[in-house]
């Protein structure tokens, strides 16, 4: 898979995600957009919303992130996020027993990603 | 000559000592694993934030650029950060931290600043104990550990901040225990405020696109560098703590073995005494009669 595009997507506690895909898209602060092998050098500050991660045309796994930034080479993609789940993993339950104790900040944040399922 | 209870008593003691500190290392390493773990997990993220930093101040006008990566053009008050553990019995672990921090503030009180000190974690602080008294800036305790919690570290780094622009003080330096291994730990001084920026980025020559302005980007990241780092310095002080206590108690149950092994053999030696006593006072005591 060496004509793919790198993906790390990393968060303070763990490297949730490091695999070749063939596209991806990411929530930029000004807006979504996409990268794909071969894309021009970019920073980008990122906002709360949803990556998907594309391969042979359709989405293979998607994440939810509350912000963060995006290291973009044309080799590879370096997303870096604070917090950060999988949308295919995680479950509702789950959620609602981490916002059992969470701040507001958390909570606005598990309300995204319960909608974004 | 010391008596046969006593001995005895000296024995069980020591033998229950060991019992102790032999449970503290078995929990030490258990937990070892998982805050190694945690440690190693954070790497990559404070790394990978290093050089996105790094490249983007290669790249930064050396004019406009926020004081939070350049740093002040007066440097007058400095705030050190000092990352010791909330526990004792880790061997030399609080009192490498004490040490380095004294020299540290030191040092900085020969180049004429003066020095605040925030201390997180308890027994630096009660190493230190007067010398910091009036330098204190602020403590927190139970931040480590499992209890080792980003948002927590956010609203840390938020205060610091805050008294940053303040101008409560000029620069911000952190001492804490790097993890390397089970038995090493390494004690860094890492300059937080201006940030630390490598040297050799090749990324001079690429040629980013930054959305939005560099400046903007730059902004939003420091603060959320300041927070990385302490973060990942708090997990590895907290991984480093459990390796230095393992360690340790490793040592003293094996001190305690040799202990109890010196003390059986004087307790025997006094034992066979006593009996030889005996038996001379029976057998002198007989060929009288």
């Amino acid at each position: 898979m060496t004509d793919g595009i790198k993906i790390e997507l990393v968060t303070p506690s763990e490297m949730l995600f490091n695999e070749y895909a063939d596209m991806v898209i990411i929530p930029g602060s000004e807006g979504f957009f996409g990268v794909l092998p071969r894309h021009a050098a970019t920073l980008a500050n990122l906002q709360r919303g949803k990556i998907d991660i594309y391969n042979n045309g359709s989405i293979t796994r998607r994440f939810f992130i509350d912000g963060g930034v995006a290291d973009v080479l044309p080799e590879r993609v370096i997303i870096l996020a604070e917090r950060a789940v999988d949308l295919d993993e995680i479950s509702i339950q789950k959620l609602e027993a981490e916002a059992v104790n969470a701040t507001s900040t958390e909570t606005s944040f598990v309300n995204a990603v319960k909608e974004a399922i | 000559m010391a008596n046969l209870k006593d001995l005895k008593t000296r024995i069980n003691s020591v033998k229950s000592t060991q019992k102790i500190t032999s449970a503290m290392k078995m929990v030490a390493a258990a937990k070892l694993r998982r805050a190694q773990e945690a440690a190693e997990a954070g790497r990559p993220y404070s790394i990978r934030m290093q050089q996105v930093i790094s490249g983007l101040a290669a790249n930064a006008s050396k004019t406009n650029s926020p004081e939070l990566l350049v740093g002040r053009k007066e440097v007058k008050k400095h705030l050190l950060i000092v990352i010791s553990a909330d526990k004792g019995l880790c061997g030399g672990f609080n009192g490498t931290i004490a040490r380095q921090a004294r020299s540290e503030i030191k040092r900085l009180e020969d180049e004429g600043k003066s020095v605040l000190v925030f201390m997180v974690g308890k027994k630096a602080a009660d190493n230190l104990g007067r010398e910091i008294s009036k330098r204190t800036f602020d403590r927190v305790e139970n931040v480590q550990g499992s209890n080792v919690n980003y948002n927590e570290v956010q609203s840390i780094a938020e205060k610091i901040l805050t008294s940053f622009e303040q101008s409560q003080f000029d620069q911000v330096s952190m001492i804490y225990n790097q993890f390397v291994n089970a038995i090493t730990q390494n004690v860094v001084v890492t300059p937080l405020i201006p940030a630390h920026v490598e040297d050799d980025v090749e990324k001079d020559t690429i040629n980013y696109d930054y959305e939005p302005e560099e400046n903007e980007l730059l902004q939003s990241l420091l603060p959320r560098n300041l927070t990385t780092q302490i973060f990942s310095a708090l997990l590895e002080s907290s991984a480093a703590e459990l390796a230095a206590r393992m360690t340790a108690m490793d040592n003293a149950t094996r001190n305690a073995g040799d202990m109890i092994d010196s003390l059986t053999l004087v307790y025997n030696r006094t034992r066979q005494a006593n009996i030889t006593k005996e038996l001379i006072e029976i057998i002198s005591g007989a060929e009288a009669l």
